[in-house]
């Protein structure tokens, strides 16, 4: 028999217990949901992370596997050579806003239905079904000293200029390849922003008189903000992890070192020198850089488009 | 409508697979956290694996390699009935690459092809020691030392690798010199040079946009340079590179592009193959090509026929050098990696590469000058062939194959920065010896 006390306080716990099942099975109805791809990230993406953050605190060749501490990123900062890798990734941030302006004003141009729109379109687009290889190797035989291009600048009586082989002009060569190579995508990007763009608003803007640059700065921008924010973070992280390819057939990193990037340095000192812990090390340094561009691009780009 | 209570098993289960399977990716984050690249050998296997034997190599997909492969195998085959051989032929300038990651995951190819020097010695943990495995293969074969780290033999040479200066008789010719008498000492060359210049061609083809340009004037210029001491000391690893004789090949390496020796843009031009191709059309006197499988005697006979000449490097140092010899020792070679699980095969499998009949197929076939010194090379009408191989006895290895990877990394870089003038050779050869130590 039970008291009266405890015929209460019985429901009241099954209840309690309920209740719990029940927040439970709201908070479990999602994980099940996410689990492959979660178990597809981890496997695949943050197990490797941690490998390779593992592996960068260990040495190399007869150290091998031994913990060495910070000793591969103490080398990495007495190394000249990825000195110079990150001192061109600064060069990168330089020729961002080039790399975000060149499709965004195309893509202005091809909003604005410009004769030949169409054409246009395809034709900036074409280059990104390129491969980089192919992309170095035509602008390999363009940029040759004996080349095209130097032979037109000798018919405008400008001298030669080698330009990958000069260890002052070879990374510009690069860089500007890169970007010739990769604004289409970018390109599709700020059209499909415009598409969303609200007509509204740009009729407004026109019903109150304001002139083109006004519109662009009003109207255009901040609207465009999200899109304008995505282009910036995904070319600067293309520019950090996409221009292998072009650096390898366009100049091997020379001249002396010149056009070493992050990610090149990460190949030749893992292929090359058979160091790859150093290389994890040097990988490691590269994912936190593109951590922190991409983060600080981010709120940069959202103060600078949010219209006051 | 189920209630809660009956539901209840079924979430349990999910949520229990749920956290067993982050678990067992946190676990296995955790465990390979603690484990470092393999060093010895990994993985089982079946037996039918054992008889099995893979090897890697940049060569086997050549047309003119197939009969030096065939002849190898079909050897083997006839010795080892049953034992399947597979030769992979990667790309040579993703090779080494590919073999770094097969050799921290520890596993890959039972036999892996080898440039001799700083490539296989960096790689020397990785391979199985050959010495008392071979011995039977000592007296036939030469070139042992670039494949030796230590003392220790992890390769077998199937080539020769040199550095011989060849060069195009015609353009000669065209210059006023005579087509039968190349330079023999630095004055001669400068003068040759001058006039090869002055005729409308360049007097050496040369590419360093790899950097290795400097790997072939070091190594090709120092046998006209360094004293037979200074040489032999260079190779046991006491190096002085403030010394007069290293500071003259570096400040004739900035010199003669200063006076316009070679081809413009060397910086941004390819060795393999702008440098050579250049050559074999005729655009050049002169090029330090190779004897080892590619750039070599018979790739330039092709072209040129009759006009190719070859020299020994000029006497540059009268001082030190009275008589110059063929920088020259193994060129590829095959080890057997540590984690085969049939070594024996492997050993023999690459006693049949480096078989007398086979290497005679690499030679006359693919051009390269073959390791093993007893193979007739009589039947090669190419004169400078036969040059390269009677200049065989005298040579010593190549200086530049003694440097450590880091060290040759760091010399590409400034070979390519003394031509456009960014360092001094006084800096560089300073930066040279201190990666040297």
């Amino acid at each position: 028999m039970t008291s009266a006390g405890e015929a209460i306080t019985t429901p009241r716990r099954t209840t309690a217990r309920v209740r719990r099942w029940h927040i439970s099975e709201h908070k479990l109805a999602p994980l099940v949901l996410v689990t492959p791809a979660l178990l597809v990230i981890v496997g695949l993406r943050i197990v490797p992370l941690i490998l390779g953050a593992q592996y960068s605190l260990t040495g190399d060749g007869a150290r091998n596997g031994m913990f060495v501490g910070l000793g591969n990123y103490r080398a990495l900062a007495g190394d000249p050579v990825f000195r110079t890798a990150i001192k061109n990734v600064g060069l990168l941030f330089v020729a961002l806003p080039v790399a975000v302006a060149v499709p965004g004003i195309l893509a202005t141009f091809l909003f604005l239905k410009v004769p030949g729109h169409r054409f246009y379109r395809s034709v900036y687009f074409f280059p990104v079904v390129l491969s980089p290889v192919i992309i170095g190797a035509i602008f390999n035989i363009l940029l040759s000293y004996d080349g095209p291009l130097n032979q037109g600048l000798g018919k405008l009586g400008i001298g030669p200029v080698d330009w990958l082989g000069n260890s002052h002009v070879a990374i510009f060569s690069v860089i500007g390849v890169h970007i010739w190579a990769t604004f289409g995508m970018a390109l599709v990007i700020f059209m499909a922003g415009f598409s969303t763009l609200d007509q509204s608003l740009l009729d407004a803007a026109r019903c109150d008189g304001a002139n083109l640059p006004q519109t662009i700065r009003h109207v255009v921008v901040p609207e465009l903000s999200r899109t304008i924010q995505f282009v910036f973070v995904t070319t600067m992280i293309g520019m950090l992890t996409g221009m292998f390819g072009l650096v390898y057939v366009m100049t091997a990193g020379g001249p002396g070192g010149a056009t070493y990037l992050p990610e090149f340095y990460v190949w030749v000192t893992q292929g090359q020198m058979n160091s790859p812990a150093l290389a994890s090390a040097a990988s490691m340094v590269l994912f936190v850089l593109m951590l922190v561009v991409g983060l600080a691009q981010i709120r940069l780009i959202k103060r600078v488009t949010k219209e006051v | 409508m189920s209630t809660a209570s009956t539901r209840t098993p079924k979430r349990r289960w999910v949520a229990a697979a749920l956290v067993s399977a982050l678990a067992g990716a946190t676990c296995l984050a955790t465990a390979a956290c603690g484990a470092a690249a393999p060093q010895s050998q990994a993985g089982g296997g079946t037996a039918e694996q054992a008889q099995k034997l893979v090897v890697w190599d940049w060569h086997s997909g050549d047309a003119s390699t197939k009969a030096y492969y065939d002849k190898a195998k079909s050897d083997f085959e006839a010795k080892h009935p049953g034992v399947q051989v597979d030769f992979v032929a990667q790309p040579y300038d993703q090779y080494y690459t590919l073999l770094g990651t097969a050799i921290q995951a520890g596993k890959g190819p039972d036999i892996a092809m080898f440039n001799g020097g700083a490539q296989m010695r960096e790689r020397a943990t990785s391979l199985l020691p050959l010495d008392d495995k071979t011995a039977d293969l000592k007296d036939r074969l030469v070139g042992w030392d670039a494949f030796k780290d230590a003392g220790t033999t992890y390769a077998v040479p199937i080539t020769l690798q040199g550095f011989p200066f060849y060069y195009n008789k015609a353009v000669y010719k065209k210059a006023g010199l005579d087509p039968e008498t190349p330079p023999k000492t630095l004055a001669e060359l400068q003068t040759d040079c001058a006039a090869i210049k002055k005729s409308g061609n360049v007097c050496f083809n040369l590419g360093n946009k790899e950097g290795i340009g400097i790997e072939f004037f070091l190594s090709g210029f120092a046998p006209g340079v360094f004293s037979p001491a200074q040489y032999d000391a260079w190779l046991a690893g006491k190096r002085d590179w403030k010394s007069p004789e290293v500071k003259q090949i570096f400040d004739l390496w900035k010199q003669t592009n200063d006076d316009g020796w070679y081809n413009k843009g060397v910086n941004s031009t390819a060795m393999f193959n702008d440098q050579f191709t250049m050559f074999s059309g005729g655009k050049g006197g002169n090029v330090i090509g190779l004897i080892s499988d590619t750039a070599h005697w018979k790739s330039f006979d092709e072209f040129l026929g009759p006009d190719l000449g070859v020299y020994q490097a000029p006497i540059l140092n009268p001082a030190n050098v009275s008589k110059t010899f063929l920088p020259a020792e193994g060129g590829i070679g095959y080890g057997v990696m540590k984690w085969t699980k049939s070594p024996d095969l492997a050993v023999d499998l690459i006693k049949s590469l480096a078989g007398t009949d086979a290497e005679k197929q690499f030679f006359e076939k693919a051009g390269a000058i073959a390791a093993d010194k007893t193979i007739d090379t009589s039947t090669v009408d190419v004169k400078a062939a036969g040059q390269i191989v009677s200049w065989l006895p005298d040579s010593k290895p190549l200086l530049h194959t003694a440097l450590s990877a880091k060290t040759l990394d760091l010399m590409h870089r400034l070979s390519q920065q003394l031509i456009s003038g960014d360092v001094t050779v006084d800096a560089a050869l300073t930066q040279l010896a201190a990666s040297d130590k």
